[in-house]
């Protein structure tokens, strides 16, 4: 018996179907007035009143796969049926990458619900299979076609490459794929964080064992896509986090952030003499920029004494020009600075 | 001044009370979360100070007696039930794998109990201890139910948020769930919601009030939990998180949503920096989330409930606008319970067993 989401016979309440005529429903215990109460569907009390009649004896079988997806598709918030549909499989013996696959449309139409996520992820974690931890890479991969920054897809992203940590198979193809989301999107945060995962936060890829050079691409990376787009703050926070990261001096990018801090850019422009090492701003960006003026403000803050005053002014054009709404903020951080160098 | 927006007070309790009475099927998805959904209406009556006024004791006490009716204990301990949507008819002794108590609903319930001023006599604490040591795992995380199932940085909030309701930290190993908490950390200065995710304002905020609110233990303390420098790096990302429109966003280059202005003030509020959020824009902002026949959207135009409703009201009580008549007063809140100070008082006189 396959299990599909085929509507065709789902009209015929579980009550008067002589399939189920052996199970007796159990309904929705309800001591007192209840709080906030649903109000259900008669379809889904006579599928709910059969579930609860199939847990109290305990009942696995290929019905109540049908059974619960009727369940979960009206309320795939429902973590019991999830639950006992799990449980179920396992009993049945059943191919859990059918299961995988017969859940594709459903995971895609309801994105935002945790259960879709969580349920494949205990499927996965049965089959213990890096044929299918790839193969889910390629369903997560879709599944951010439609909502790219879905949390729980990019979770489930990141628990499969921690979880079966298989550097043939699944790592190789994550750097290449998240340029690709960059390209489409270079203001996609969710991409940048997965980058810094990939490169930064689960060890060592193959061919990078030179943390230095690796540092040096991933700095070329990131200065490139910011002079396309300099007030884009996620390509900031991963070059700060970056640097932190391996401990590099903000102050070892000051010619890179400095064209970024003032109106115009100034000094030649034209192609010959173009500096690789610190791209320029595009054309048409809106500068100065937020987040270089910052970063400015930053390393003027580092090296203290007479550089402490160039940060001050910065943070107050800040404060009362040029990003008003964090006006308390850059005051905060012009206290800090003068109340630490005293 | 005349011009600035009125907070509609009125508007909130009405959408709260309606969705107390019922839900239409359209929202069957919080059945298996109903308490939270009870709690956000609670606190939004709790709030505005509206649940003497604007309810019945008759009401209050019926909403207690059917909390109670979602304690529930079996082989690994007591705590609530979400609703009684897996509930055999006749109720039963004890829960079975498949209603098996919640442990954000338990602390959903607690807090909704103490709300409606409940003397707690019926609370099985030892049971709900045994409960929260159940749902610890190996890697310090805790889950929701005690048999696996979603774990991450909400189960350990509401594990530690529990404990010290009890002021009984026995049920959680401290220092095993402190470095989950502290492995969840961004590069961002955010916390994800497992290891390895993105910075997100919901669950920073679970991190946040964690690490601040265990005891210290011989390995850690609240203070040095967080480093100066995290903590500089935690306070930016979360100044940078209010866009220019007065809202918080949840995750950077995202767009502005009330819940969030909570969960990123909130957690301001809890390094000490919460002078740091625009206040007055905020509340400009929430009275653009306010939908005409009461209650607060995410954003301007959505739709309201009470989960958006009672966190923009949290919101505006932890960061009152310097501007603006009487109509944004709120009363005291507790940042690290959620919930107000006077309810945390009662929580404090009534749950602990030494008060019981
Ligand atoms: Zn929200």
């Amino acid at each position: 018996m396959s299990a599909t989401f085929d509507d065709s016979d789902e009209s015929k309440p579980y009550a008067t179907d002589p399939e189920w005529a052996d199970v007796i429903p159990v309904q929705q215990y309800e001591g007192v007035e209840p709080i906030a109460p649903i109000f259900y569907t008669e379809e889904y009390k006579d599928a709910t009143d059969y579930f609860r009649g199939v847990v109290k004896t305990g009942e696995m079988s290929p019905r109540v796969l049908k059974l619960t997806e009727e369940i979960i598709h009206m309320n795939p918030a429902h973590y019991s049926a999830w639950q006992y549909r799990y449980r179920t499989l396992l009993a049945l013996n059943s191919s859990l990458e059918a299961e995988l696959e017969l859940m594709d449309s459903f995971a895609i139409q309801f994105l935002k619900t945790y259960q879709v996520w969580h349920h494949r992820r205990l499927l996965l974690t049965a089959l213990r299979s890096v044929d299918a931890a790839a193969r889910e890479l390629a369903f997560v991969a879709r599944a951010l076609r439609t909502d790219a920054k879905n949390y729980h897809t990019w979770s489930y992203r990141q628990w499969i490459l921690a979880h079966f940590n298989d550097e043939d198979r699944l790592w190789p193809g994550e750097l290449p794929w998240v340029e690709e989301l960059l390209e489409e999107d270079v203001r996609n945060n969710s991409a940048w964080h997965h980058r810094f995962f990939v490169v930064w936060q689960s060890g060592v890829r193959r061919g990078e064992v030179d943390r230095e050079d690796v540092l040096r691409r991933e700095l070329a990376f990131t200065k490139e896509k910011i002079s396309l787009a300099p007030n884009n703050p996620s390509a900031w926070n991963y070059l700060r986090g970056v640097l932190d990261h391996t401990h590099t001096p903000y102050a070892s990018l000051t010619s890179f952030v400095q064209p970024y801090t003032v109106a115009a850019a100034p000094g030649p422009t034209d192609d010959s003499v173009v500096d690789l090492e610190n791209p320029r701003p595009s054309a048409g960006a809106e500068l100065p920029c937020v987040p270089a003026l910052e970063f400015l403000a930053d390393i003027y803050e580092a090296e203290g004494g007479e550089a402490t005053p160039k940060a001050v002014q910065i943070w107050k054009s800040l404060a009362d020009e040029r990003d008003t709404i964090r006006k308390k903020y850059w005051e905060h951080r012009i206290k800090d600075a003068l109340h630490g160098s005293q | 001044m005349s011009s600035f927006p009125r907070l509609a007070r009125t508007g909130h309790t009405s959408h709260c009370k309606i969705c107390l009475s019922g839900l239409p099927f359209s929202q069957v998805e919080v059945d298996s979360s109903r308490i939270a959904l009870i709690l956000y209406c609670f606190g939004t009556l709790d709030l505005l100070g509206t649940l003497s006024t604007k309810t019945s004791e008759t009401d209050r006490q019926k909403w207690r007696d059917w909390l109670w009716e979602q304690q529930t204990s079996g082989k690994h301990g007591t705590g609530f039930k979400p609703s009684a949507y897996m509930t055999p008819q006749g109720g039963n002794d004890e829960y079975g794998d498949y209603d098996a108590p919640h442990l954000i609903m338990t602390y959903a319930a607690l807090l909704s109990l103490a709300i409606l001023r409940d003397d707690c006599s019926k609370l099985n604490r030892t049971g709900i201890v045994q409960l929260i040591r159940a749902c610890q795992h190996e890697d310090g995380s805790f889950s929701a139910l005690p048999d696996g199932g979603e774990a991450d940085l909400r189960s350990v909030y509401c594990a530690f948020a529990l404990s010290s309701m009890l002021d009984d930290w026995s049920g959680i190993d401290i220092d095993r769930a402190v470095a989950y908490i502290q492995r969840c950390s961004s590069y961002e200065g955010g916390y994800g919601q497992i290891p390895y995710n993105e910075a997100l304002g919901g669950t920073t905020y679970c991190a946040l009030a964690a690490l601040h609110l265990a005891p210290g233990t011989t390995l850690s303390s609240p203070e040095t939990r967080i480093t100066p420098a995290e903590r500089a790096r935690t306070i930016r990302w979360l100044t940078q998180n209010q866009t220019s429109c007065g809202g918080f966003c949840g995750r950077t280059g995202k767009l502005a949503d009330a819940c969030y202005c909570f969960w990123c003030g909130a957690s301001l509020s809890i390094l000490g920096a919460g002078e740091l959020v625009d206040s007055t824009a905020l509340a400009l902002w929430m009275a653009q989330c306010q939908y005409k026949f009461g209650g607060i959207a995410k954003a301007p135009s959505e739709r309201p409930d009470p989960y958006h409703t009672y966190l923009s009201l949290a919101a505006l009580a932890l960061h009152p606008p310097s501007e603006g008549a009487s109509s944004w007063e709120l009363f005291p809140f507790n940042m690290f319970w959620n919930t107000t100070e006077e309810t945390a008082q009662w929580v404090r006189d009534h749950v602990p067993a030494h008060k019981a």
